[in-house]
């Protein structure tokens, strides 16, 4: 959830920058501010059409400050390295391979079950579940607790309300008890498949995915 | 599901929303390039060596252009479309075929709009007198077009409980209009509330 918050004010504050800078220059370019009327406040950047984009004049208006460089090379820096990391938070995976377990009083014994035999588990609870066509689970990472994420395909007429029900007074409270957690939250994703009418019934089935894609 | 549950209100069920990896993954390798491309050049030319030809030109162009000039003026278009995908990415929820569904315990769901669809359709294929059925699944509502001899009314009955059944947190709107079919005469549009 925080890589989702973090993802979305880096690209607001990365599309407002671009959307200003390519509104002034628009502004200027087609002579707006003549044509509309409007007096831009003095200091107004960008503002006559013959003028260049960056004059030569402005862009060494600080070169010969002491500051100058050092400012542009640590500023450059710190968005390098602050992109770099941006970039290898995207690159994270989102699965666990394995999480730990609670081990009340035997101490100095810590205890990792693999993720991949938890998700079997639920798996295999999760499809005998009633109405159930298909299931899929993955353990993935969150900011405070290893959440569950599920896919599960109903068959047709089946009922949303009841397997979220089953799944959570079945399958998912039966491993948080065996592994003794005290969270564990899931979120499903379901879909529901379709009887339904004869003529659509091929097109409806090529659309259809094999499996439940956990995302 | 004690009754407290089910009274709690709905719109404290938040929207799914999408983390935006790839777009976020997009943007900063293009920033990242540019800026280390940059600070490369400008730890370089302070290290005594020449500036690369790329940035010389760069430099020239943007102070002998006009702001008027047509790669300026294209370039700034760009740029303004582009910066409104990105704000447009970074404000609007995504993911909008899933619809949350009343949390339950620990366990929060979402369900597919098709799968909605399917269970409205697959009710409606049990009645008699429906020749077609178009279904139309929004966040608010669901609209239903129905040509036959049915009964609107008696249609959207059927349907209003098929889709209490889903338990969508945010309650769904039902319209079913009956179009101009092999029945004859326009029925009237039924409306409700489902608290579902």
């Amino acid at each position: 959830m925080r890589r989702a918050v973090v993802n979305r004010v880096l690209l607001g504050a990365v599309g407002v920058l671009l959307l200003g800078v390519g509104a002034l220059v628009l502004a200027g370019g087609l002579n707006l501010y003549r044509h509309l009327g409007v007096q831009p406040p003095s200091r107004w950047p960008l503002v006559s059409p013959d003028r260049p984009l960056l004059s030569e004049r402005s862009r060494m208006r600080w070169v010969a400050r002491d500051w100058w460089w050092p400012a542009v090379i640590g500023g450059l820096s710190v968005l390098v390295a602050g992109m770099a990391w941006w970039l290898v938070a995207q690159l994270r995976r989102t699965g666990l391979s394995s999480i730990a377990v609670p081990t009340p009083g035997a101490g100095g014994l810590r205890l990792r079950v693999t993720a991949r035999a938890l998700e079997d588990a639920l798996e295999r609870g999760t499809a005998v579940l009633p109405e159930v066509e298909r299931a899929g689970v993955r353990l993935v990472r969150a900011p405070r607790h290893p959440r569950l994420r599920g896919a599960v395909r109903l068959t047709p007429g089946g009922d949303p309300v009841g397997l979220v029900e089953h799944f959570e007074d079945g399958p998912r409270a039966d491993a948080r008890a065996s592994l003794g957690l005290a969270e564990l939250p899931a979120e499903l994703r379901i879909r529901v498949l379709q009887a339904a009418p004869v003529e659509h019934r091929h097109r409806r089935h090529r659309r259809r995915r094999r499996h439940p894609r956990v995302i | 599901m004690s009754g407290a549950e089910e009274e709690a209100p709905h719109g404290k069920v938040p929207r799914l929303r999408a983390p935006r990896t790839a777009a976020a993954a997009l943007v900063s390798t293009a920033v990242l390039v540019a800026a280390g491309a940059l600070l490369y050049d400008v730890v370089a030319v302070r290290a005594g060596q020449p500036a690369r030809r790329w940035r010389a030109q760069l430099a020239d162009e943007l102070a002998t252009r006009r702001l008027d000039d047509v790669w300026v003026l294209t370039g700034a278009g760009v740029a303004v479309v582009l910066g409104g995908c990105l704000l447009w990415l970074a404000l609007a929820p995504g993911l909008r075929r899933w619809l949350p569904l009343r949390p339950y315990g620990e366990t929060t769901a979402a369900i597919d709009k098709g799968g909605i669809a399917h269970l409205l359709a697959d009710r409606a294929a049990g009645l008699t007198g429906i020749e077609e059925l178009r279904i139309r699944v929004g966040r608010r509502r669901v609209r239903v077009r129905l040509v036959g001899a049915a009964d609107p009314a008696s249609v959207q009955r059927q349907l209003r409980e098929e889709l209490a059944r889903v338990g969508v947190a945010r309650p769904l709107r039902l319209d079913v209009r009956a179009a101009r079919g092999a029945g004859g005469a326009v029925g009237g549009d039924g409306r409700s509330e489902v608290a579902g």
